[in-house]
This record gives structure tokens, C-alpha cells and sequence, in this order.
């Protein structure tokens, strides 16, 4: 058999297309103006496997706002920290609600808002970096900066995500949210 | 001469020849050859010695019916099956087939002579008398038509009916009871002499030779069954009647009554008295003789180890399903069983069912596995015939053909060397290499520079002589979390280098040599802070992962290479 000599360098990709880690495995939906809130806007990025990344969406108030905060996911009835699942079923995770609230961001003026998770479903983790690193928050709310991992059925998975806002239409609703604004 | 009184008895109570040689206790396989011959033996002196002793004690033995019966028992006519089931239209037209099929030389005997139900063995049900054989040869040579094994051994095994089982205790009993001396252990078991008187035949006829099972990779098994099983068998009920009611009572643990060891535990401790007791004074004349249900052959499996070169970047391992539906048209298994069914005289369809493949670990997808590639065996049930190094090396051309996976060698391995696969996926390392690119805070494409570089080849989180460079802790990657239990796992980085890319300034290639069990591309990407310290650390700046291979599994294989 002849040998042909195989090399990583011959499997460049364009760099024109390059896309991020939550680009390549993950569709992302939205939720705009949460419970009647003014972009009070959520991104729930779900894989195929039926686990989805709860973030907050570019358009959320909170990118708006310059003043320093803290995240306290202890905040809400229950204490997100104590969240622990066992084994594959994962077990023992926390169920989660649309209304659920993840976290609190707490600012140094003294006001605060809630994170809901948007979805049915059950916690599997919550993003700790985000309490000794919370400008992750605001650099890099698609990455780093995610706020909670959490896995529901495939049902629940497949409904919410043809529910919630594909990007485009997310895209969309902004767009004439602004212009209803401007009349 | 205890013998000719233990024949003399069995004939009595209606034992064909085979089962009186059982009876003596003779386990030599050429005690079988002729049981006819053996038997008449007995009698002929038997009778000899009776008539000379005719009217002094006044009685005329021997019966005529017993003698009609052993000479029935010798002529090797075929059977005009028209005895237990007559509704039984599927049997019928087996029988006829049995007739053109199965020569046993018996052609110049005259067809239709039907097994009277007076000729079935009392205590066998026919299982060891020739003429009910042609039905069961029949069967097994329909099974092994199908199959067409190459293998020249063959071995054979029975599924008795239960009844059975009652009968030949019940002749025992009475054995024990008329002829002081007999011992019960000396049985020759039904199985037993099945093996070598229907085993030797069949053997013939199929043109194979005859083994045990532990030495022929070929055994058929033969199931026969007796119309009268269940009914009989209320008499084993009879003599251990709390046995039965704490079985029923336990229905969930005990879905069958009677089975081979209730009954047998049932009859430990019988006496000939409580047999009577329970109707059974003697074995009864069976009411039909026991038929073969259907017979099965099944080669024993064979191993082959090989290593496979994965040169797809677009070829999962296994056929990748999603809620049922495929995701790739084909996969390095598919690629693989293929060739190896059709040597062992598989179809691609048998294939499927009875080829398995164990290899140490998996790539991803979108992995290549390069050099001399990932360790594997397969296991090939019921094999058909078996390859010789030449066709393998032929196989693995036609695996390689298409140059998506490429086998250099397949051989025969044995089943403990399987351990060493196994033990192998946990326990050796694997030499990666990674293709990355180096981010700006704004995720785009920044060029890597010489410090870049030599930052990452100094970089180490361990103190200076640790066999690891980098420690790090991992939690279960997101892609498998569904499935896994979510854990940090502590895995280490042994090895680690990287050069530049030429003419790609924002590119730099990794060679990592990583424990077994480490996700290195999620230490590459660092998976949204999941994987502490990540490839990031070592270069100072945001990197990301764009191809990965698998350039070698650190593993001896095939053992005897
Ligand atoms: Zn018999």
C-alpha cells in the first residue's frame, strides 16, 4: 500500500468564516422586553444534545448602564450555588421555570435586577467565574460570560427553541422596536 | 450376570437397545457402535439358556413381543411420521423431504412402514432410536444449507424433553428395586449417548467429523419435545408437592414449573414407593414419541485485531443517529464490517448483526487518526468460514480502497487479548496534533509571534521534574454532558510544543502528548472557562482550536505483531 504522508497544516479552513466556540455548537434564540420589562432581553443558546447555555442578549439594559456591579446567585428563594446533580440522569438539579431567576446583578448604587432563565428545565451548573470575574458579564456575554448550564427533554428543547426568536427575527423585532420608538 | 438381568428388565419395561446399554452403565463411546448387536447378545443367550430350562420351572419366556421389538429397533427403516401431531401439516411435509434428502442407506427398504407407538422407548421417547432420526438429520442439514460452514468439525448437543428426565428415574427405581446390585450412578446420561449414536450419524451425512463441543468451533443443537411433557411431568408435582406450591407462590421468580432442575430436584429423594404411590408403578407406554422441533448451528466467534488510520475529517466511528435518523452516510464501522462479513461468509446485512467492533477509544467526527493508527478488534459471531492471512491482507485492501480508513494488517487475536485494549483505552497516552489560532480581545485572527511560541514551550503549571507539564482540571465537555455524569476530572498534559504556521501568521500547530481520558480540544478552546488553566494560559492570549488529529495511540497492537 503506498504511504501518503498526512499533516495538520493540510487542514487549514478559511479564516474569513472563523467562527466562536457557541457559533460552531450552539443555535442562538432570544427573548425580548422579559415579563413586560424594557430589554429585559435574555439569549438562550442551545445545543443539539439538549443542553443550552442561558446568556444575556446584546440588547439587554445592561450593556447600557456604567457603574460597577457584583453577581450574587444566592439572591433569588433558592441559593443557585447548591445546585449539584449526580450521575448521567444529573439528579438532584434545581427545576427551573421561564420565571426562575438565576442570579442578581447588584450594582454599587444600590439597585439590582434579576436574570430569569427563560426556560423550562433543570440546572445543571451555574457560571461560579462569574462571581471573582464578573466583567465577563458585560466582555463577553456569549462566551465566557454565560450565566448557567442547563438540560431539558428533547421536547422542551425542540419547542422552546422554535418558540424563542431566531436571530434574525430577534434582529427584526429590535429594529421595529426602535422605530415604534422614534414615532 | 446382573447385565442380562438389567437388559432383561429394561426390555420388559419397553427400553429400546441404546437405553439398555445405558443402562449397564457403559460410558465408552464404542460400547454405542452397535447397540443392537450388544443387546441381542444378552438376549440370544438369554433365550438359550431359557429354553434349556423350559418346563423345569414351568413358565415359557421370552415374551415374543419383546423380541419383536428389539428386532423393530435394529432395521434402520424410515419413519412415516404420522404419530403425535396429525394436524401437524409443516412436520408432513418435512418428513417427505427427509426421504429424498437424507440418504441412510436404507433405500432398499421398503418406504411406509410406520413406527408403531409400541416401538417408542419407554424411557428415551425415541430419541435414541434410529428410525426416528431421518426427520432431525433433515433439520440440521436444512440449517446448515443455509449457513454453509466451511468448518470440518462438527459437534451436537440435545434440548430434551423434561418427561424424560421422570422416565429414566422411574426406570431406575425399578431397576434398583428388581435387581439387587444395580446402581443408579452408573447411568450413561440420555445427552450422552445421544451425542455418540444420532452425533456419529449425523456427522456422516453431513460429511463433517464428529468432536465434543469443547474441541469444534460447530455446534448444532437439536430440539425435540414431547406432546405429553407437562402431563406427565403432574406426577413429579405429586412427589414434592410443597415444592411446587412455594414455586407457584414465587410466580414472578419462577416463570416455568417444571424446568430441568425443579425436576430433578423434585426427584432427589423419590422411592420406588412413592413413585407407585404416585401412579407410576412402571414408566407408562408413551403416548407419542418425542420430534425434533427445530435445530440450530452456531459457530463459535472469532477475534481479529488491527489498527485503523482515519483520514475523514467528515466519519464518525459508529453509525451517528439522531432521534433515528442518520447524521453521516457512513462511518469507519461500516467501512470496516463490510469486506470482513464478506470474508467470513457473511452477508453485509448478517454482517451488521454479527460483526462487533472494540476499539480503544474514539476520535470525534471531525478527528483524523493519523500514524500508525487507533487500535481495534472485531469480533465476527457465527463465522461461516475463516480467512487465511492471505484473504485478510486482501480485506484490508478493500477496507483501504477508498482511502477514507486505512487497515495496514488484520490478525487472529485471542479473547485475552482483549483486556489488553481495554486496559489500553484507560492507560496509554496519545500524541495529538492541533492546529489553533491565536485571538485578539476582539476575537479576531492576531498573529502569533516568536514569543507567542516560545511562551507556550516554556510553559509549564508543575514544578520543575514532573513527568506532567500541565495539570488541569476538567469538567465533563458540554457535548457529552447529556450522556455523562457531570465531573471535574484532573488530567495532565505530558508533552507540549508549538511551531509556527508558515504563511499563516495568525495560525501555530500543537503537538500534545495528553493522559488517556483528556478532552484536548476543549483544553484548547478552554470551553467557556470549563477546562482550567486552557491553551490560553500558556500563550498569553485567546486561542481556538481549528482541526485536531490524532497522530498516535501509544499502544503495542496487535499483541503478537
Ligand atoms: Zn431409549
Amino acid at each position: 500500500m503506498e504511504e501518503e504522508k498526512y499533516d495538520i497544516l493540510d487542514s487549514i479552513p478559511d479564516l474569513d468564516n472563523l467562527k466562536s466556540f457557541t457559533d460552531r455548537y450552539f443555535s442562538k434564540r432570544y427573548i425580548i422586553d422579559f415579563n413586560q420589562i424594557k430589554n429585559n432581553d435574555i439569549m438562550i443558546m442551545f445545543h443539539s444534545n439538549r443542553i443550552a447555555l442561558l446568556s444575556l442578549a446584546p440588547s439587554h439594559f445592561f450593556f447600557k448602564k456604567q457603574e460597577e456591579y457584583k453577581i450574587n446567585f444566592s439572591a433569588g428563594k433558592i441559593d443557585r450555588l447548591n445546585n449539584a446533580v449526580k450521575g448521567k440522569s444529573k439528579k438532584g438539579g434545581q427545576y427551573l421555570v421561564p420565571n426562575s431567576v438565576i442570579c442578581k446583578v447588584e450594582y454599587a448604587d444600590g439597585t439590582s435586577f434579576d436574570i430569569p432563565c427563560g426556560m423550562k428545565g433543570t440546572l445543571i451548573e451555574v457560571n461560579e467565574e462569574l462571581i471573582e470575574h464578573p466583567e465577563l458579564l458585560k466582555d463577553m456575554p456569549d462566551a465566557d460570560g454565560f450565566i448557567a448550564v442547563i438540560l431539558s427533554s428533547i421536547a422542551i428543547s425542540e419547542a422552546t427553541k422554535n418558540e424563542l426568536l431566531t436571530h434574525e427575527e430577534y434582529l427584526e423585532a429590535l429594529k421595529s422596536c426602535e422605530s415604534s420608538h422614534v414615532e | 450376570m446382573i447385565e442380562r438381568s438389567i437388559i432383561r428388565l429394561c426390555k420388559d419395561l419397553g427400553c429400546c437397545d441404546a437405553c439398555c446399554v445405558r443402562y449397564l452403565g457403559l460410558k465408552n463411546p464404542s460400547s454405542y457402535e452397535n447397540v443392537h448387536q450388544f443387546v441381542q447378545k444378552y438376549l440370544d443367550k438369554d433365550t438359550n439358556s431359557q429354553s434349556q430350562t423350559l418346563g423345569n420351572e414351568g413358565h415359557a419366556d421370552p415374551d415374543p413381543n419383546l423380541l419383536k421389538e428389539t428386532s423393530a429397533d435394529r432395521d434402520n427403516s424410515p419413519v412415516d411420521i404420522n404419530t403425535a401431531q396429525p394436524n401437524n401439516g409443516a412436520s408432513e411435509s418435512q418428513t417427505i423431504d427427509t426421504k429424498t434428502e437424507v440418504d441412510v442407506g436404507t433405500s432398499s427398504i421398503p418406504p411406509a412402514k410406520r413406527m408403531k407407538m409400541d416401538d417408542v422407548c419407554v424411557t428415551c421417547l425415541g430419541i435414541l432410536q434410529e428410525k426416528t432420526w431421518p426427520e432431525a438429520f433433515a433439520m440440521v442439514q436444512d440449517v446448515l444449507e443455509k449457513k454453509r460452514y466451511e468448518c470440518e468439525t462438527i459437534a451436537c448437543a440435545l434440548s430434551s424433553p423434561i418427561a424424560a428426565i421422570l422416565r429414566e428415574r422411574a426406570v431406575s427405581l425399578h431397576l434398583e428395586q428388581a435387581c439387587p446390585g444395580y446402581e443408579q450412578k452408573s447411568l450413561m446420561p440420555l445427552k450422552e449417548a445421544w451425542k455418540w449414536l444420532f452425533g456419529r450419524k449425523l456427522a456422516d451425512i453431513v460429511g463433517k467429523r464428529l468432536d465434543s463441543g469443547a474441541v469444534a468451533p460447530l455446534l448444532v443443537t437439536l430440539n425435540v419435545e414431547y406432546p405429553d411433557d407437562g402431563q406427565e411431568l403432574e406426577v413429579v408435582r405429586a412427589l414434592a408437592p410443597a415444592l411446587f406450591e412455594s414455586r407457584s407462590k414465587q410466580r414472578r421468580r419462577f416463570s416455568v414449573e417444571f424446568t430441568r432442575r425443579s425436576v430433578e430436584q423434585a426427584l432427589g429423594g423419590a422411592t420406588a414407593g412413592a413413585m407407585a404411590a404416585a401412579g407410576w408403578r412402571a414408566p407408562p407406554r408413551p403416548a407419542a414419541r418425542a420430534r425434533p422441533v427445530s435445530a440450530a448451528a452456531w459457530h463459535a466467534p472469532l477475534l481479529l485485531g488491527g489498527r485503523y488510520v482515519k483520514l475523514s475529517r467528515a466519519l464518525p466511528q459508529t453509525p451517528w443517529l439522531v432521534a433515528g435518523r442518520r447524521m453521516m452516510h457512513s462511518s469507519v464501522q461500516e467501512i470496516i464490517f463490510e469486506p470482513v462479513a464478506a470474508a467470513y461468509g457473511l452477508s453485509p446485512e448478517e454482517g451488521e448483526q454479527r460483526l462487533k467492533l472494540i476499539s480503544a477509544g474514539r476520535e470525534d467526527v471531525d478527528v483524523r487518526c493519523l500514524g500508525t493508527g487507533r487500535p481495534f478488534a472485531l469480533e465476527i459471531a457465527d463465522p461461516r468460514r475463516t480467512p487465511d492471512a492471505e484473504e485478510l491482507q486482501r480485506v484490508c485492501e478493500r477496507i483501504s480502497a477508498e482511502r477514507k480508513v486505512i487497515v495496514r494488517t488484520l490478525m487472529p487475536i485471542t479473547r485475552e487479548d482483549l483486556t489488553l485494549l481495554k486496559q489500553g483505552e484507560q492507560t496509554k497516552c496519545k500524541t495529538y496534533e492541533a492546529l489553533c489560532v491565536k485571538l485578539g480581545a476582539d476575537g479576531a485572527p492576531a498573529t502569533v509571534t516568536p514569543l507567542d511560541l516560545a511562551n507556550i514551550n516554556a510553559y509549564r503549571n508543575t514544578p520543575e521534574g514532573d513527568a506532567a507539564r500541565v495539570r488541569l482540571l476538567q469538567r465533563t465537555p458540554l457535548r457529552v454532558l447529556h450522556r455523562r455524569p457531570l465531573h471535574a476530572r484532573r488530567r495532565a498534559l505530558l508533552a507540549l510544543h508549538a511551531r509556527a504556521v508558515p504563511r499563516r501568521p495568525a495560525l501555530f500547530a500543537l503537538r500534545v502528548r495528553a493522559e488517556a481520558g483528556t478532552y484536548v480540544k476543549e483544553w484548547a478552546h478552554g470551553e467557556l472557562r470549563r477546562t482550567r488553566p486552557a491553551l490560553a494560559d500558556a500563550l498569553g492570549a485567546r486561542a481556538d482550536i481549528l482541526a485536531l488529529d490524532v497522530a498516535d495511540v501509544d499502544l503495542p497492537w496487535p499483541p503478537n505483531q
